[in-house]
Order: C-alpha cells, then sequence, then structure tokens
C-alpha cells in the first residue's frame, strides 16, 4: 500500500522546480467544471499511449453510522457489479476486452474509482462510468456473493493479519466519539447485516455528479476529455452532498491502552497520537518531523530501535489524509523475546529527545532533500499524477494549493519541528495497542 | 508493516508470492508509439575490459538516474545447509565499506533522498539504486562503494542474521506471504528451487561471517556482473563515469552453478501446514512450469490471462464473482533459468474449503475440456496490449528490463516483436498450450489453515498428506 502522506509531501515539493535554477517541469493541468458541478483535471502526458482516469467521490467510512459500518467499502465494490446498460459482469468483462482495467480504494474519506486503458479506449470508459453513476442497479443475487467476497477480504486483511487487526483496535480505543473509529471495511456483524435499503440509501447521499472529481493523466488532450465528459456525464442530475459530519472528538485526556491476546510467533505495538487534519497549518512541519524520524536507516527511530538496541525489526510512522482529525499511528514489529514495553519507551524517549531539543541543520536538509526526490519518483507515471492531483485537489480543495507548497516546506524551521513534536507527542494525548502472542488458540 | 488505516483495494492486484509472469516484453517507452510495430527505445550495450556488461538507454522526462545491477548468481548457489546466503550476501553490501561504515552508508544515501536495494532469488542476484540527476556522482560513488568494497563486518553480519530469522518468523504469522515458500519447498523438494531463497530459521544460524565474504569473493565478478542504466543522462558521459568507477574491477573467473532441470511431479500429494488462529484457508496448487526463455511464452501468458490471469479469468470469475468464495483467485508462472513453479492461488474460509478446492479443480478440469472462444481469445489478446505500456513506463522497470534481458541471453527483439508474435496466435495453439503446459492429474498441493477444522476435508485431494506445524523453523 502506498503511503499517502509521503505522497502529499513529495508533491508539496512540485514548486521547488519552478523556482529559479531548479529544472522546469511540464506539469501543465487544465481544468472544467461540467454544469452539473463535477470537476475535470486533465493532465496531458503522452510518453505512453495509455491513460490514467482517477474518479474520487467525496464520501468513505466517516459518512457511515454504526450498524452499517463498512458500507462505504462495499459499496465501492457493487460499483463493478452492473448498471442499466452494462449489466451484471459487463463492466469488467467490456472493459478487459478493449484493453483496459480497473481498481478502486475507499478510505475513511473518499472513494476512489481507477480505469488505465489505452488512449483507443477512451470513448467506453466514459459509457460505462456514466452508466454506473447514473443507472447503478442494485441485484440481491450480487449484493450476496459480494458479501461473500468483502467477508473473505476482512478475514484477509484483518484476522489473518496481525498489524490490520492491532491497528483496527488502536483506532477503535483512540476514537470515542468520531467515525474514524470503525474500521473502513466495517465490523464483520455489519457486513454480515446490510440491507439493500442501505445501499440504496448510501449511493444517493454520496454519488451525485458535484461530490467528485475527476482526474485524466495520460495520452489525451483536454478538449477530448471535457467532450466525451460532456456527452456521457454533464446530463446525469446533481442532487445534495453527504449531510457535514458533525461529531468531533472530544480532546484525549489521557493514555488509552488496548490488548490483543492471540496465537502469534511474535508480539507487535502501535501507538497513535491525535493530530490536526491534512488542512491545516502545521501539516508541512508534521511532514518534516515525520521524515527526520521515520524515513531511511539513517532516520532517528530506525538508528535507534532497529540499529543500536535491536529492539525491533521495523518501525514506521504516518498519518493518513483525512477531512477531520486525524491520528498519527506508529507501527513497531518487535523482536523475538524483546517486552513490547521496552520498545515503547525507546520510541518515547526519541520522542521526548526531539520535542526537548531542535533537530539539526543538516537532519532538515536531507528531509527536504527526500521529499523532493520523493515527488520525483512519484511523477514517475501517469497514475502517480492521476492520483497525486486527485488527492491533493479533494484534500486542500485546491489542486493549485501545491504549487506553494515546496515555499511551504521552505519556510519550516527546526523550531517549527520541536513546537509540533511537543505539541503532539505527549502521553495524554496517546492510545497503545499491543498484541501479545499466544501459543496456541483456546480449544473449545 | 506499517499501512495507512483504510485504503481497501477492489481487487488483489498482484501477489508478491507469485512471481508475475510477463516481464516478457516492452512495447514503447516515451517515444514509441503503439502499434504493433512497437520498439523498445534504442539502448547502447558495452563490455569493459574487464568483462563487466553496461547497458545505457537515456530518458529525459524526469531528473532521475536509475540502476539495475545483477551478479549471475543467485540462491541456488547457497552452499548446502546455508540456505539464504546469496540474500544475507546482498543485504550486507550496504552494511559497511572500506571507507564508509552502515551508518555512514545510510547517512550518506538519505541525504541526497537517495535509494538502494539489493537481494538474490533463485536464479540471481540483483539489486536497484537511483538518484536525481543533479546527484548523479555522489550516488554513483556511493554505488561503487558498496557493490565494489564491502567489508562485511562481524557485528553487522550477527545482527542481520537475527533480523533476519525473527523476520521469517513474524512473516509466518500471516499467511498469505509464506504460502509460496512453503509450495516452493514441497513441489521441487532436493532440487535447488526447493530451498528457501531467504533461508529459514534454521539455515540461517549455520551462516557466518566467512560464508558471506566467500560468497562474494566467488561470484561478484565484473565477467559475472550486469549494470543497466536507464534515465536523464548523456550516454558518452554515463560511460566515461562507469568506467571511472568500475573499470578497475579484477576480473576473475567464476565457477558455474550447476543447476540441473527439474522432473514435474507425478501423481498428487498435499501439505497442510497448521495455523490453528486461521479463519482462512491459503492454497497453491500446480507442478512445474516453465523456463523463462521458453519458446511459447507469449503464447503461454495469453493462455493463463485467461485462466488466471485477470479479474475476469475462469478461476476468479468462478471462486469470486460467481460464488462470493474468495477475495480473489489467480494463477501464474515464475518462469525461471529451469522451469520454474506454476500455481494457482486463492482462499476461503475454514467452512468452505471443500467446496472452493473442488471449485477450482473443476475450472482447471474445464479449461482442459472446453477450451476457449475465439472472442475470448482476442479479449486476452486486447487485454495484454492495452496493460503492457506501463509495466515499462519508468526509467527503473526500463533499467530492470534492460537487465534481465541481458541476464537470460535476451535483446530487444524480444520486446519489438512482442505484439506480433500475440497477434498471429490461434484457437488452435491456445488448445496444443494447455495440453502441453497446464496440468491437469498430477498435482502439488499446499494449503495453510487451521488444521482441526480442516483436515478431515482435505485429505480427499492426494493418496498422501503430510503436515507441519507453522512453527516449525523450516519450509
Amino acid at each position: 500500500m502506498k503511503s499517502i502522506p509521503r505522497l502529499v509531501a513529495a508533491m508539496a515539493l512540485l514548486a521547488a522546480l519552478a523556482a529559479p535554477g531548479a529544472p522546469a517541469q511540464n506539469f501543465d493541468v487544465k481544468t472544467h467544471t461540467l454544469k452539473n458541478g463535477m470537476k475535470i483535471l486533465v493532465q496531458e502526458d503522452h510518453s505512453i499511449p495509455n491513460v490514467a482516469l482517477y474518479i474520487f467521490y467525496r464520501i468513505g467510512s466517516r459518512n457511515e453510522r454504526p450498524g452499517t459500518t463498512g458500507l462505504s467499502h462495499f459499496f465501492e465494490h457493487m460499483m463493478f457489479n452492473g448498471a442499466k446498460k452494462y449489466g451484471p459482469h459487463e463492466f469488467d468483462r467490456v472493459m478487459e476486452a478493449g484493453g483496459g482495467s480497473n481498481n478502486a480504494y475507499t478510505s475513511n474519506d473518499v472513494t476512489v474509482y481507477q480505469d488505465w486503458f489505452p488512449r483507443t479506449q477512451m470513448e467506453q470508459i466514459f459509457d460505462l462510468e456514466a452508466d454506473r453513476i447514473r443507472d447503478l442497479a442494485f441485484d440481491p443475487k450480487m449484493i450476496e456473493s459480494e458479501r461473500g467476497v468483502v467477508a473473505s477480504e476482512r478475514r484477509l486483511s484483518v484476522e489473518g493479519d496481525n498489524a490490520g487487526l492491532l491497528s483496527e483496535q488502536l483506532w477503535a480505543t483512540a476514537f470515542t466519539a468520531h467515525p474514524y473509529q470503525w474500521p473502513v471495511v466495517g465490523w464483520m456483524v455489519d457486513i454480515e447485516n446490510w440491507k439493500m435499503g442501505d445501499l440504496r440509501h448510501h449511493f444517493e447521499m454520496g454519488y451525485s455528479p458535484s461530490n467528485a472529481t475527476m482526474v485524466v493523466s495520460g495520452d489525451v488532450t483536454a478538449d477530448e476529455v471535457v467532450k466525451l465528459a460532456e456527452k456521457y456525464l454533464e446530463p446525469i442530475v446533481s442532487h445534495d452532498p453527504p449531510p457535514k459530519v458533525t461529531t468531533a472528538e472530544p480532546e484525549q485526556l489521557g493514555e488509552r491502552r488496548v490488548v490483543v491476546r492471540k496465537f502469534a510467533q511474535l508480539p507487535m505495538v502501535m501507538m497513535g497520537y491525535h493530530v490536526p487534519q491534512t488542512d491545516s497549518g502545521d501539516f508541512y512541519a508534521r511532514q518534516v518531523l515525520q521524515t527526520i524520524l521515520f524515513t531511511g536507516e539513517s532516520s532517528r527511530m530506525y538508528q535507534r530501535l532497529v540499529d543500536k538496541d535491536q529492539l525491533a525489526l521495523s518501525i514506521d510512522g504516518s498519518s493518513p489524509f483525512a477531512f477531520d482529525p486525524t491520528l498519527f499511528e506508529i507501527d513497531a514489529q518487535p523482536k523475538a523475546n524483546v517486552d513490547p514495553a521496552a520498545v515503547e519507551k525507546a520510541v518515547y524517549e526519541e520522542l521526548e529527545k526531539v520535542s526537548a531539543q531542535s533537530v539539526t541543520d543538516q537532519e532538515l536538509e536531507k528531509a527536504k532533500n527526500i521529499l523532493l526526490a520523493r515527488f520525483y519518483r512519484q511523477m514517475k507515471t501517469i497514475s502517480g499524477k492521476a492520483n497525486t492531483l486527485g488527492t491533493y485537489e479533494v484534500f486542500f480543495g485546491d489542486y493549485h494549493k501545491l504549487f506553494d507548497a515546496a515555499e511551504q516546506y521552505n519556510k519550516v524551521t527546526k523550531e517549527d519541528v520541536q513546537r509540533v513534536a511537543k505539541q503532539y507527542f505527549t502521553a495524554k494525548n496517546r492510545s497503545v495497542a499491543t498484541l501479545v502472542p499466544e501459543p496456541e488458540e483456546e480449544k473449545k | 508493516m506499517t499501512r495507512a488505516k483504510g485504503l481497501m483495494r477492489h481487487r488483489l492486484l498482484c501477489f508478491a508470492l507469485l512471481t508475475v509472469v510477463s516481464l516478457l516484453a516492452v512495447p514503447a517507452s516515451a517515444q514509441t508509439a503503439a502499434g504493433p510495430g512497437l520498439k523498445l527505445p534504442s539502448y547502447k550495450r558495452i563490455t569493459l575490459k574487464n568483462g563487466l556488461t553496461v547497458l545505457l538507454m537515456e530518458q529525459h522526462e524526469v531528473p532521475i538516474v536509475s540502476f539495475s545491477f545483477m551478479v549471475k548468481t543467485g540462491a541456488i548457489a547457497d552452499p548446502e545447509g546455508k540456505d539464504g546466503l546469496a540474500s544475507l550476501t546482498a543485504g550486507l553490501l550496504r552494511k559497511g565499506t572500506k571507507t564508509r561504515s552502515a551508518d555512514q552508508v545510510a547517512a550518506d544515501l538519505d541525504f541526497i533522498g537517495g535509494q538502494f536495494d539489493a537481494d538474490a532469488s533463485a536464479d540471481y542476484t540483483s539489486g536497484s539504486a537511483e538518484f536525481l540527476k543533479k546527484d548523479l556522482n555522489t550516488g554513483l560513488d556511493l554505488l561503487a562503494d558498496v557493490l565494489l568494497n564491502p567489508t562485511f563486518p562481524e557485528a553487522e553480519v550477527t545482527k542481520m542474521l537475527a533480523q533476519r530469522i525473527d523476520g521469517i518468523k513474524a512473516d509466518k504469522d500471516e499467511a498469505r506471504g509464506v504460502i509460496g515458500s512453503y509450495y516452493q519447498s514441497y513441489l521441487y523438494g532436493k532440487h535447488p528451487y526447493g530451498r528457501p531463497t531467504d533461508g529459514d530459521e534454521t539455515s540461517l544460524t549455520h551462516i557466518q561471517r566467512a560464508d558471506a565474504v566467500k560468497f562474494f569473493e566467488t561470484y561478484y565478478a565484473p565477467g559475472n556482473a550486469i549494470l543497466a542504466v536507464a534515465g536523464d543522462f548523456s550516454t558518452p558521459e554515463m560511460e566515461r563515469l562507469l568506467t571511472q568507477r568500475f573499470g578497475a574491477w579484477k576480473e576473475r573467473p567464476v565457477p558455474a552453478a550447476s543447476l540441473p532441470a527439474p522432473a514435474s511431479f507425478h501423481g498428487k500429494k498435499l501439505l497442510l501446514v497448521d495455523k490453528p488462529d486461521s479463519t482462512q484457508t491459503f492454497f497453491q496448487i500446480g507442478n512445474v512450469g516453465i523456463t523463462r526463455n521458453n519458446p511459447d511464452r507469449v503464447q503461454i501468458e495469453v493462455v493463463n490471462t485467461l485462466f488466471g490471469g485477470r479479474f475476469t479469468s475462469m478461476l476468479n470469475t468462478e471462486l469470486r464473482i460467481n460464488s462470493g468464495l474468495t477475495y480473489g483467485a489467480r494463477s501464474s508462472f515464475d518462469r525461471r533459468r529451469v522451469p520454474g513453479p506454476f500455481a494457482i492461488f486463492s482462499f476461503t474460509k475454514n467452512k468452505t474449503t471443500e467446496q472452493a478446492l473442488d471449485m477450482t479443480l473443476d475450472v482447471l478440469h474445464r479449461l482442459h475440456e472446453k477450451g476457449f472462444t475465439a472472442e475470448e481469445l482476442k479479449s486476452a489478446k486486447e487485454y495484454i496490449k492495452g496493460q503492457f505500456p506501463p509495466r515499462i513506463e519508468t526509467s527503473d522497470q526500463l533499467a530492470r528490463l534492460m537487465a534481465t534481458l541481458a541476464f537470460y541471453g535476451l535483446d530487444q527483439t524480444e520486446i519489438d516483436g512482442y505484439y506480433a508474435r500475440i497477434d498471429v496466435m490461434t484457437l488452435a495453439d491456445s488448445k496444443r498450450i494447455i495440453e502441453q503446459y497446464f496440468p491437469a492429474d498430477n498435482l502439488v498441493f499446499v494449503l495453510i489453515g487451521k488444521a482441526g477444522e480442516i483436515q478431515g476435508v482435505v485429505k480427499k485431494y492426494a493418496p498422501k498428506m503430510d503436515t507441519k506445524s507453522i512453527t516449525e523453523p523450516t519450509f
């Protein structure tokens, strides 16, 4: 899985390229808004005869309610299961027969549909997308088989994956009021129980064209994209966006801990600290801090926990893109026979150090270099460009902010880094989830 | 291990455990248009006086330079009982040189936002490095240093061995990540492809610093190596820079690692690995497959696309789309120097283990009985051609492709004739391919799951069922 916060950080450095002395980067984005409110971004790139088309819907698990958790993700699956012109199985059959492929992902905040295809398939893709946005069908038989698929996905990514299981518990512990407390995939009992009516309601709530942004990168021209969009998508009528999520997570007033005991060979520990949403002032300082702490074998955490003290096999930290205040999650895989408490202690000492003393000039410069290189890597593919542009547009409200970002990074000082470390990495603001191995599952 | 909360993929696009079929051919990158006349962008091949093969392809889209290197000896040369040595040796390259400690290598690499990786597969050792154009000289110094001057400090060897042993235990906590290792071990037995390329909890305890030093001194020689570069540079300049850094690398003879052709398995056998917390049964089913240079490789890719290589494949249609038994079902050929593994892979909840396995065997049977329609064949051809360009889009992909082609004795004609070879394939060809390359009755099964719940139903698939616990320190 791609680490999204890194992506944003990298993108932010785009502006550096436009700075005096930096090489020019051909990154011309054209935009158009349809009469129904759907915004379109086009980035022409003729390096390969292919196109990446992404549609971002501003709806995710934060728009759900207890009892139907996971519905956004389930709905994402249902978007491939038949509409009016293209019935069950047809979306994939037609797309693959024309040389295209697709995927989709759901997060707490957004649902994103991805099509990758040869340019010769352009019009067909618009026809397929329009059909399912306008006339999605809800075939009871397809709902039941897809329910099994999603249950299998949950068994794969949560029950069969200790990191998935523990992360789920961490978020459920750190959030008591806000919808980020439940997993994107949903609780198993909800997967088993949602009804046709729930799906219909979700479609009506989230799938208005005005609630979507389309990003196209590849061997296209903006004119042809707009023409096709006007023909296929513009006639689709928009309606109100999803209701505003009004629940705010109250300030955490003390450390919270959760323990998972299950069969495993190695323990695991995760720590979560509440941090603001993506589009907030400290974003850039937090990205620099994260890079200094966690990126590369010269990073502070790797050096301390993996290399010097040899307490952990791996350690990483990041926070996801989010519309609402979210978590900065630190994941550590302790070595065998290492007490997770020892790992915790070392992590806290490093966090205290970075809060008490400023980082070095060299660390600050290194972080900026890493972020710059990462930006270029992300821009190597049409797919990377489509995803990055869309993410920026959706989470910052305007892809143009991309061009301010380098300046924002350059403004980050050692004092900023220290200030955000001190502000967020406190014991009071912390939740900790620990997986304690048990030799064998309890016999029934 | 970190995963961003929440990104759920709709489909299983690739399994790390099943090596992807087709690095087969490459249409074009930047400058070339699509169509049957696709050509790999031109590149220069030179051999330095010491025997080092150098491949250079300019790509000026992004100010990045990507390196791909190969040492033509891989895990198959691991000494008896020391599985994992080739991989460990590669991992230790960056852990100290004659002039830099491991910490210095990390600091120098990170400071320029560079990347470096190295590992061994069964057939070869390989690695990659990537630097911004503006840091090319610094990056090249670093790359040459870790490739030519590693010192394998005792403390670093000890540390990495301990990490790798624990790493395997951690991996075994997630069935999906390790089933391929169990499958290859059970399928190939004593053949070198049966050994775990990363070693196991036992073999790694038998490795010492001297082993890594010896492996390095024996096999890391210019005549046994390939260095491919793609990206934003000028060819004459890069030639000069590389000659400067690698020209003095001392030539020496390298022993050839012998690799007999493996025999396919006749009959049926089944291994059940007990993982007592498992709520799903993971399985791989198959037999010995094909070589990298199999003359029918393009046609095999087309057939496998329809059988288990894409979302609407026969396997995924039955096991996922129509029945909801699983999140995904696939098949793949891992093509190697001598025939590599062919495997069908899927998973399902404990209770539907028998149903899913029966269905898998039915689909395999149907492949042999019914084959495909003309429309299906056409669809697969379009799909492969339509999906290919993004696989050679970036400089790192192109560098890796050049190196891999050179390793297997292939050249750009592999790519330039790719679409034409797809286009000429007929239904009669597909029939022959199915008969010749897809197993029917001779099948090796490997399952990871909760033995207490599934052993009763799975033993019917083979006359002999072997069992082991996931906690046993082997694969």
